[in-house]
């Protein structure tokens, strides 16, 4: 945090047997954490043992069901390129937009971090609409670009090729801004005698940028980094709606969440659907705990 | 390493006196490139939210005769009004209701939940304590859709799909709050205070009821704003564990206007007696983000802190 440093306390107000009483005011908690996180999942992990056919134990079958899928394959590599687009993306931009108006004594850097932020007010499906009016165009207002580019229809700018372009621009359209000011806070805690002194030995603001700066936000960036492969793993409104609005040419099931969501409601396969959850939470599993005990964010805290 | 121990003579502004002597044209050059781009940035940004907002107060007709920027009426506004009110008689404010029903409650829940918990992880040692800290941050830092499907399994389960009570119940484990109400508790509770208290004879459970609480205004709006936000967007889990369009919340129901819609589906929209082209869906969809504008208002002087403590701790 840039603000002074706080006192840090070590010791806790109690030790021993004293204050246990406090502990009640713990089980809402634990209960919520045991009925909407641990039990899900244990559940999750049986039911994905189980045979398709409702009766009995299926071994791994349903895990063999789901690698062999035609489709699962195509799945993973949709998602990994809209990683390739968009970390790159989202890396530069939200960096050097945060570096950009780090140490600015412009007035104009607190509405501008306003304006980038407030897309995000917008999130989920009201961002989708504003994408489906931008990218449609017969009504666009970007027309003149997307018929330069030679789109006349929603279904030529929304072809499957393009997708992780769409998907990367929407995503940053939306949560860039939220990352902009964390990153500007990390760079906010840089102490100002760092900054002084490299100043003091002539350093440019280039280098004061890549000698100083990026190596000391580096946890957060890195904290960017593995948030939103998290985040690309997890893709699902996107490609879900706009397969839905362009009515066929966009597969529905073109990434694994969507994949499992047709195993679910569509084939009525519960232990498939299990089954490709539970490889899926086990990604999601091993990024969070890279992010809480790798990156030194989260380290001093407990 | 001599840059960091050398301390500088004056603690002044930052602004060196060797500033002054570059020529001041070159030094205006660099100063505007960054500036430019920054500004440029955020041109493209407000050019595509204006051309969106102002949408609503246009035609469809206009939008494609007339591209970006056309002759606006607030009449308008009514006509977009009734064609949501005219869809399937209405059901776009059921959608409001019950998503106001469900982020209410989720959020609601969220405060009750996380408070306690955060300040019982803040000042009190336990065994279990680091697991639970770390189950928190891990759990906070994981994407909400990863047990969307496994949590439909449980439902289901116990024959549940399709009320709203166990959608609030999920929304309602919001691991980011407990630990924002952890930092709070850990940076603003003095310890001495809990131990005058209980000299006092006051039970754990009166101390934060009576103490701790009190204290913890800014947490409690942080952690409403938070889950109220998250919770009002949030779209695959309702979309499902509410697979009846008439228990649907508002995120799902958008995507039944744009389903709905004569500019995406002409067939089914062949019997649609109401217009639903970007004007009345970008209205949908603008009149929707009013709650969450309304609980940023309310909520924006603890913000400031609190986008750097959620920014800077996850």
């Amino acid at each position: 945090m840039g603000a002074a440093p706080r006192r840090r306390r070590k010791a806790f107000a109690i030790s021993g047997r004293q204050g246990r009483g406090g502990l009640v005011l713990l089980v809402p908690y634990v209960v919520l954490l045991l009925i909407v996180g641990i039990i899900p999942a244990g559940y999750a992990v049986y039911q994905s043992f189980l045979a398709r056919s409702g009766s009995g134990w299926g071994g791994v079958s349903a895990y063999h069901e789901v690698v062999t899928e035609f489709q699962f394959v195509g799945t993973l590599e949709h998602i990994g390129l809209v990683m390739v687009v968009w970390l790159p993306f989202m890396i530069i931009g939200v960096v050097g937009l945060a570096l950009l108006l780090h140490g600015r004594r412009s007035r104009l850097v607190g509405p501008l971090r306003f304006i980038y932020y407030l897309p995000g007010a917008l999130a989920g499906m009201g961002n989708f609409v504003l994408w489906l009016f931008l990218l449609d165009p017969i009504d666009s207002p970007v027309r003149p670009l997307l018929s330069w580019l030679g789109y006349s229809t929603l279904d030529q700018t929304a072809e499957p090729s393009h997708l992780p372009v769409i998907f990367a621009l929407m995503l940053f359209f939306q949560g860039a801004g939220t990352w902009i000011l964390i990153i500007y806070g990390g760079l906010n805690g840089i102490p100002e005698e760092v900054q002084e002194a490299a100043m003091m030995d002539g350093a440019t603001g280039w280098q004061l940028t890549r000698r100083i700066k990026i190596p000391l936000v580096r946890p957060w960036i890195a904290y960017l980094i593995l948030l939103n492969i998290a985040y690309a793993t997890q893709l699902f409104l996107e490609p879900q709606v706009l397969g839905l609005a362009t009515q066929g040419t966009i597969s529905p099931q073109w990434t694994p969440n969507q994949l499992s969501y047709t195993f679910a409601f569509q084939i009525f396969d519960v232990p498939a659907a299990a089954a490709l959850s539970v490889m899926l939470l086990v990604v999601s599993l091993v990024i969070g705990v890279i992010i809480t005990t790798r990156t030194g964010l989260f380290s001093e805290q407990t | 390493m001599s840059a960091i121990l050398e301390k500088p003579v004056a603690s002044g502004r930052r602004q060196g006196s060797g500033d002054a002597f570059r020529p001041s044209r070159l030094r205006r050059a660099r100063k505007m490139t960054p500036m430019g781009f920054l500004l440029l940035v955020a041109l493209i940004y407000l050019f595509i939210m204006v051309t969106f907002v102002l949408s609503t107060m246009r035609s469809q007709e206009s939008l494609v005769r007339q591209g970006p920027f056309g002759p606006l009426s607030l009449g308008r506004l009514g006509f977009d009004w009734r064609q949501l009110q005219g869809f399937s008689d209405g059901i776009y404010f059921t959608w409001l209701k019950n998503s106001a029903i469900v982020a209410f409650g989720g959020s609601v829940l969220a405060v009750l939940v996380a408070l306690p918990a955060g300040y019982v992880l803040a000042m009190l040692h336990f065994p279990g304590r680091r697991v639970l800290l770390f189950l928190t941050i891990l759990t906070m830092v994981m994407p909400n859709t990863v047990l969307v499907i496994p949590l439909f399994l449980e439902v289901a389960a116990v024959h549940e799909v399709d009320k709203l009570w166990p959608v609030a119940v999920i929304l309602g484990f919001f691991p980011f709050g407990t630990y924002l109400s952890f930092i709070h508790y850990r940076t603003t509770l003095p310890p001495e205070m809990l131990e005058a208290g209980r000299i006092d004879g006051v039970s754990e459970i009166g101390l934060f009821m009576r103490l701790a609480s009190p204290l913890a205004k800014q947490a409690i709006a942080l952690v409403f704003f938070f889950a109220f936000v998250a919770d009002w967007t949030n779209y695959f889990l309702p979309l499902v564990m509410l697979p009846t369009s008439a228990v649907q919340t508002v995120s799902v129901g958008l995507q039944e206007l744009i389903t709905s819609s004569q500019l995406f589906n002409a067939s089914a929209a062949a019997g649609l007696n109401v217009q639903l082209y970007i004007p009345e869906l970008a209205f949908a969809a603008l009149l929707q983000m009013l709650p969450v504008l309304a609980v940023f208002v309310g909520a924006q002087r603890y913000l400031a802190r609190g986008a750097m403590l959620g920014a800077v701790k996850g």
